[in-house]
């Protein structure tokens, strides 16, 4: 059975929540890995090209950063968030990258089923989430996004390099005042959804997570890449 | 069949020999990779500034779509002589015409040989091996 490495590292500061996912990245001899995380303090994302413009509530978060995975502005606050951290040559991410969102968010399809949620791949249904001009991740979604209530609940992105990838995501389990009608899973904290996110990893994947920590490796080039994400230079550089 | 007249890089670029110049771009399944099959997918393209020396495999821009960043990674070494001024106001002549006016940096190279390059025969195994889910 194909073993995967399970990291959580709750309450992560901004820098080693994105330094440690880009060093999961770009260290070729990671493990395959599944990290779970929550944010300390509440951040906010902006898209990794997107304007400070495009994103009128900026203001009103506290911490700001720019993640490696990109997509639109997402405000980390009552979520669970992972990554996943693979070669591109595993099944689970090769083909066209709209088929590999399919397989990832069956995953998460089964995990939100396990606690009562029934979502559902978007496809062709109009959201009630979805509105112009607000340049956040939540209000702006794509056929392969997860929905329920006829609400975007999830959101995620890909950063792919060389031959490697990070499947970063949110998983709401709260709205937040950035982040108004999008579906939330309610009643459910972070450390009492993971295990079925967990489950529903092994179960779907035929594999077997265990858990770990990371590496001393990881962690040195985690400290010397998260400040770039959050330095105020990177942060308003457009 | 891809276009003969240059070679390919299996991370999806193309180089194409021009004068004492090198031209690089992606192909036609790069864009549809990132694009899913839609223009409008693609939102961001970071070309280098003119000058900037690359190495062969290095990194010299990203491009992002609604649902992943990817890297641009030079199939060759040089200096950045010229970039595409067209590309980041129109993203959309990457998926119209990926080989001629989608064209992303000029490269004086070091060495015009592109021999450690896949030839459209090659790289079309290529795209058959990533295309196998």
């Amino acid at each position: 059975m194909e073993r995967w490495r399970l990291l959580e590292t709750w309450g992560a500061s901004p820098e080693l929540a994105m330094g440690l996912d880009e060093a999961l990245l770009d260290l070729r001899r990671t493990p395959p890995t599944l990290r779970l995380y929550t944010w300390e303090p509440d951040t906010l994302s902006l898209g990794y090209f997107q304007r400070c413009a495009d994103v009128p509530d900026r203001a009103r978060a506290g911490a700001a950063r720019r993640p490696p995975p990109g997509g639109p502005a997402l405000h980390h606050a009552g979520e669970l968030t992972f990554s996943i951290a693979l070669s591109l040559s595993h099944p689970l991410y090769r083909g066209p990258i709209s088929e590999s969102y399919r397989r990832v968010h069956g995953l998460l399809l089964d995990a939100l089923a396990a606690v009562g949620v029934a979502g559902r791949l978007r496809e062709e249904l109009a959201l009630h989430s979805d509105r112009e001009g607000s340049g956040m991740c939540f209000a702006k979604s794509t056929d392969v996004d997860i929905v329920w209530e006829g609400r975007k609940g999830i959101g995620s992105a890909q950063r792919r390099r060389h031959d490697r990838v990070l499947h970063h995501g949110s998983i709401k389990l709260a709205g937040s005042a950035l982040e108004v009608g999008i579906a939330t899973v309610e009643g459910i904290g972070e450390r009492e959804f993971a295990p079925h996110l967990v489950q529903a990893f092994e179960r779907g994947l035929g594999i077997e997570l265990v858990p770990g920590e990371p590496t001393e490796r990881e962690l040195a080039e985690a400290a010397l890449r998260g400040p770039h994400y959050t330095s105020a230079e990177f942060v308003r550089r457009r | 069949m891809r276009p003969e007249d240059r070679k390919y890089a299996p991370t999806h670029e193309w180089a194409k020999i021009d004068g004492d110049t090198v031209l690089v771009g992606i192909t036609d399944f790069a864009v549809q990779q990132l694009s899913h099959g839609q223009v409008s997918d693609l939102v961001y393209c970071d070309l280098p500034s003119v000058g900037r020396q690359v190495e062969m495999g290095e990194t010299f821009g990203e491009i992002e779509s609604v649902k992943a960043v990817a890297d641009l990674n030079s199939p060759v070494s040089g200096e950045v002589v010229e970039i595409n001024p067209v590309i980041e106001e129109h993203l959309e002549v990457l998926a119209d015409d990926p080989w001629s006016e989608g064209w992303m940096i000029r490269l004086k190279p070091t060495s015009t040989d592109l021999g450690h390059l896949l030839d459209a025969a090659g790289y079309e195994k290529v795209v058959a091996e990533t295309q196998e889910a």
